[in-house]
C-alpha cells in the first residue's frame, strides 16, 4: 500500500515509452509480476494491479463451438473454461468472434436469426440450450459496449430488473434495500444516493455504464458479460469501472472483451487470444504477454498486426 | 457594407438572403393562422353572445332550433338565435372518443405486431399497406358504411323488441353511434398505426437487447422498454388522430343517422344502436343555408368550437410530451 502514500512522480510523454501504469482507488494492489520487464515479444505492459486469484471454481465449459451467420464462420470450434473467482478477457483485432462467443454465453446471439451454434456450452455442467432462455439470462448478465441505461430515473433502471424477476413487492420501498446494495456493488452509489430520480441518462458516461453494470448485478448473476464496456469512456471511468471488475470476481465469474491489450493485462487472470474465430491461445495473463507459446500471439501482443 | 463583394469570401450576405426568405415564409403562415381564428371567432361571437354559456347546454330539439335560425331574417321574419348545442356536442364526444380508444388499442397492438414480432416478410408487406389505408379518402369509408355496415347492423344485431323499447323517443335503422364509431376506428387506426410504428422503430437498440440480457423476456420488454420510450410518438399519433376525429364530416354526416339526438346510456346498452350528429357534419349539412345572418353565425360557432377542441387536444399532447422529455425518451 505504499505506492498510495505518494502521489507519482510526474513523467513527461515519451513516445517511445508505454503509458504508465495507474494507481487507482484503494483496492488497487500489485503482485508479484508488478512493473514487468519488456517482454520478449516486444510487449511492454503496464503495471498488473491484481492480486493473484484466492480460488477458481470452474462455471461455464465451452466446448467445440462453432458459431455460424449463414455461410461465414464466426467462431471455429473454441473450447475453454470459464471460472469464478477470476477475470477472463477475450482479445483479438476485430472481427475475429470474440463478441459473438461472448453474445452465444447468455444465448443473445439466437436473437440474429441467421445465427447456428454448434458445439455445446455448458453452465454448471448443464447444456444451456436446456435453460429456459430468460432463466438463463438472468445467470448470465451482459454489459455492452455502449452504456445504455433505460429512460427512466436511476432507481428505476435497477428496480426494473427485480420488478421483472417476478419480486412480489413491487414498492418502491421494499426495493430501496436491493437498489442500493447493487449500487453499492457497482460503486455508484455514493455519487447517486442524494438523487436517485434522477435520469440516468443525464448521468456522465462513467456512471451511466456503472449503472449499466449495476443493473446487471441486481439480477443476482453468476456469470458477468462485459463487452468492451471502456471503450466508449474516458481514462478515469476506465480505472474506476476496472477496479471494480477486479473486485467482483471472487463473487461472479466475468468474463470481458476488450481491445485493449493493456486493460486485458492489468485485470485479467486468464487471456484467450482468438484469432479469424480460430481460439489461437489460452493462458494466464502474465504467461500470454510475457511468454507467448504461440507466434501469431506474439506477434499480436508486441503490434505486428490488429 | 451588405452587397459588398469579395473576389475570395463571396458575397457577405448569401446565408442571410435564406434566413429572410424563410422568415418572411412563417411570418406569413403565421399571420394566415391568426387570421383565420379571428375571422371565426368574430363571425361566431354574436351566436355566442345571444346564448350565453347556454349554447353548450341542452334544451329543446336542435334541428328544430337549427331550422329556427336559418329561416329567420327572411320575409321580414326577426333573427332567432336560440340554439343549444349539447346533443352535438355528445355526439362529438362519444363518437370521438369512442373511436380513438378503440384505435389507440388497437393500434398499439398492430404497430407492436409489425415492429417486434412480425417476420421481416409480413412487416415489409404490413408498412406500406397501412401507409396506403391512412390515406384513403374518408368518403369511401362512409360509402362502405353506408352500404355494408348500416344495414348489417339494422337488420341483424338491433332486435325488434330493442327498436321497440324507444319507438316513441327515437328509430333505430342502424345509422348508429355503433356503426359511425367502427368507422371511424377503421379511419384512424392505420394513421395511428404507421406513427407508433415509426416511433417504436426509433427506440434505441441497445435498450432493447439491454432488457432482454437481463433474463426479461420478449413480451415484457416491448411494453416496459420499446412502448414506454415510444410514448411520445404514441402522444403524438393519437393527438393527430383526435384531429382527425373531430374534424371528420363526410363520413359521419353519411352513417351517424344525422339527427340531432343525444344517444342515451341510460336507455341501457342499446344506446349504441341509436343515431346521432357530431358537430362537424353538422356544418356540411347546413352549408346551404348561409344566407341568413344568425345562420351564419351559429355555423362559425360550431367552427369555433371545432377549432378551440383541435387547440386544445393539441396543446395536452405538447404538455404530456414534454412531461415524458424528463427520462430522456426520445
Amino acid at each position: 500500500m505504499e505506492s498510495l502514500s505518494a502521489p507519482p512522480p510526474i513523467r513527461r510523454l515519451d513516445p517511445q515509452d508505454p503509458p504508465p501504469a495507474r494507481e487507482v482507488g484503494p483496492g488497487a494492489t500489485t503482485n508479484g509480476n508488478g512493473g514487468a520487464a519488456p517482454a520478449r515479444g516486444g510487449f511492454t505492459a503496464a503495471k498488473r494491479r491484481v492480486a493473484a486469484p484466492r480460488f477458481s471454481i470452474r462455471r461455464m465449459e465451452v466446448d467445440e463451438v462453432s458459431i455460424h451467420y449463414g455461410a461465414k464462420a464466426a467462431v471455429k470450434g473454441v473450447s475453454l473454461p470459464i471460472r469464478q473467482g477470476e477475470v477472463l478477457a477475450l482479445i483479438g483485432p476485430s472481427g475475429c468472434g470474440k463478441t459473438t462467443l461472448l453474445r452465444s454465453l447468455n444465448r443473445l446471439t439466437e436473437l440474429t436469426a441467421a445465427a447456428r451454434l454448434s458445439g455445446s456450452i455448458r453452465l454448471d455442467d448443464v447444456d444451456i440450450r436446456l435453460i429456459e432462455p430468460t432463466l438463463l439470462r438472468r445467470r448470465v448478465t451482459m454489459v455492452f459496449q455502449q452504456p445504455n441505461p433505460f429512460p427512466m430515473s436511476v432507481f428505476d433502471n435497477i428496480a426494473y430488473v427485480l420488478r421483472e424477476q417476478g419480486s412480489r413487492r413491487t414498492k418502491k420501498k421494499a426495493l430501496a434495500p436491493r437498489v442500493h446494495s447493487a449500487l453499492q456493488r457497482a460503486g455508484l452509489f455514493e455519487e447517486v444516493k442524494d438523487n436517485l430520480s434522477h435520469p440516468a441518462l443525464k448521468l456522465s458516461g462513467g456512471q451511466q455504464q456503472r449503472l449499466c453494470i449495476a443493473r446487471a448485478l441486481a439480477a443476482e448473476p453468476e456469470v458477468l458479460l462485459l463487452d468492451e464496456p471502456c471503450s466508449a469512456l474516458d481514462p478515469q471511468s476506465t480505472a474506476v469501472i476496472e477496479d471494480l471488475i477486479v473486485k467482483l470476481r471472487d463473487d461472479v465469474a466475468v468474463v470481458i472483451v476488450t481491445h485493449n491489450l493493456q486493460q486485458a493485462y492489468r485485470i485479467a487472470d486468464h487471456v484467450a487470444f482468438m484469432y479469424l474465430g480460430d481460439l489461437v491461445e489460452y493462458n494466464s495473463a502474465t504467461r500470454l504477454f510475457n511468454a507467448p507459446a504461440e507466434e501469431r500471439t506474439r506477434e499480436y501482443v508486441s503490434g505486428a498486426f490488429g | 457594407m451588405e452587397g459588398e463583394f469579395h473576389p475570395e469570401y463571396g458575397p457577405k450576405w448569401s446565408d442571410q438572403r435564406v434566413e429572410r426568405l424563410l422568415g418572411a415564409l412563417v411570418v406569413f403562415v403565421v399571420g394566415l393562422l391568426l387570421a383565420m381564428i379571428a375571422v371565426v371567432v368574430a363571425r361566431a361571437w354574436p351566436s355566442f353572445a345571444h346564448n350565453g354559456l347556454a349554447w353548450f347546454g341542452a334544451g329543446g330539439d336542435v334541428d328544430d332550433q337549427l331550422n329556427a335560425i336559418s329561416l329567420s331574417g327572411q320575409n321580414g321574419l326577426d333573427y332567432v338565435w336560440t340554439f343549444h348545442a349539447w346533443p352535438l356536442i355528445w355526439s362529438t364526444i362519444l363518437i370521438t372518443g369512442g373511436a380513438v380508444v378503440c384505435g389507440l388499442v388497437s393500434a398499439l397492438f398492430v404497430s407492436v405486431f409489425i415492429v417486434e414480432f412480425a417476420p421481416t416478410w409480413m412487416s415489409n408487406v404490413l408498412q406500406p399497406v397501412v401507409r396506403f389505408l391512412a390515406s384513403v379518402p374518408s368518403v369511401i369509408y362512409g360509402l362502405l358504411g353506408v352500404l355494408v355496415l348500416v344495414p348489417f347492423i339494422g337488420n341483424h344485431l338491433v332486435t325488434e323488441p330493442e327498436k321497440a323499447s324507444v319507438a316513441g323517443v327515437i328509430s333505430l335503422t342502424g345509422y348508429s353511434l355503433l356503426a359511425a364509431v367502427i368507422v371511424l376506428t377503421i379511419m384512424i387506426a392505420p394513421l395511428m398505426v404507421s406513427i407508433f410504428s415509426d416511433g417504436l422503430r426509433a427506440v434505441k437498440p441497445g435498450w432493447v437487447e439491454g432488457s432482454l440480457a437481463l433474463g426479461v423476456n420478449r413480451w415484457r420488454t416491448t411494453w416496459k422498454i420499446a412502448v414506454r420510450a415510444a410514448r411520445p410518438a404514441i402522444v403524438a399519433g393519437t393527438v393527430l388522430a383526435v384531429a382527425r376525429a373531430i374534424g371528420e364530416s363526410v363520413m359521419l354526416a353519411m352513417i351517424s343517422g344525422s339527427v340531432g339526438f343525444p344517444p342515451n346510456p341510460a336507455d341501457g346498452l342499446i344506446f349504441i344502436y341509436e343515431p346521432s350528429r357530431p358537430l362537424a357534419p353538422t356544418i356540411v349539412k347546413n352549408v346551404d343555408q348561409l344566407s341568413s345572418k344568425p345562420a351564419n353565425a351559429t355555423l362559425f360557432a360550431i367552427a369555433a368550437v371545432l377549432l378551440f377542441s383541435a387547440a386544445l387536444c393539441s396543446l395536452a399532447g405538447w404538455i404530456a410530451r414534454r412531461a415524458m422529455r424528463k427520462y430522456g425518451a426520445a
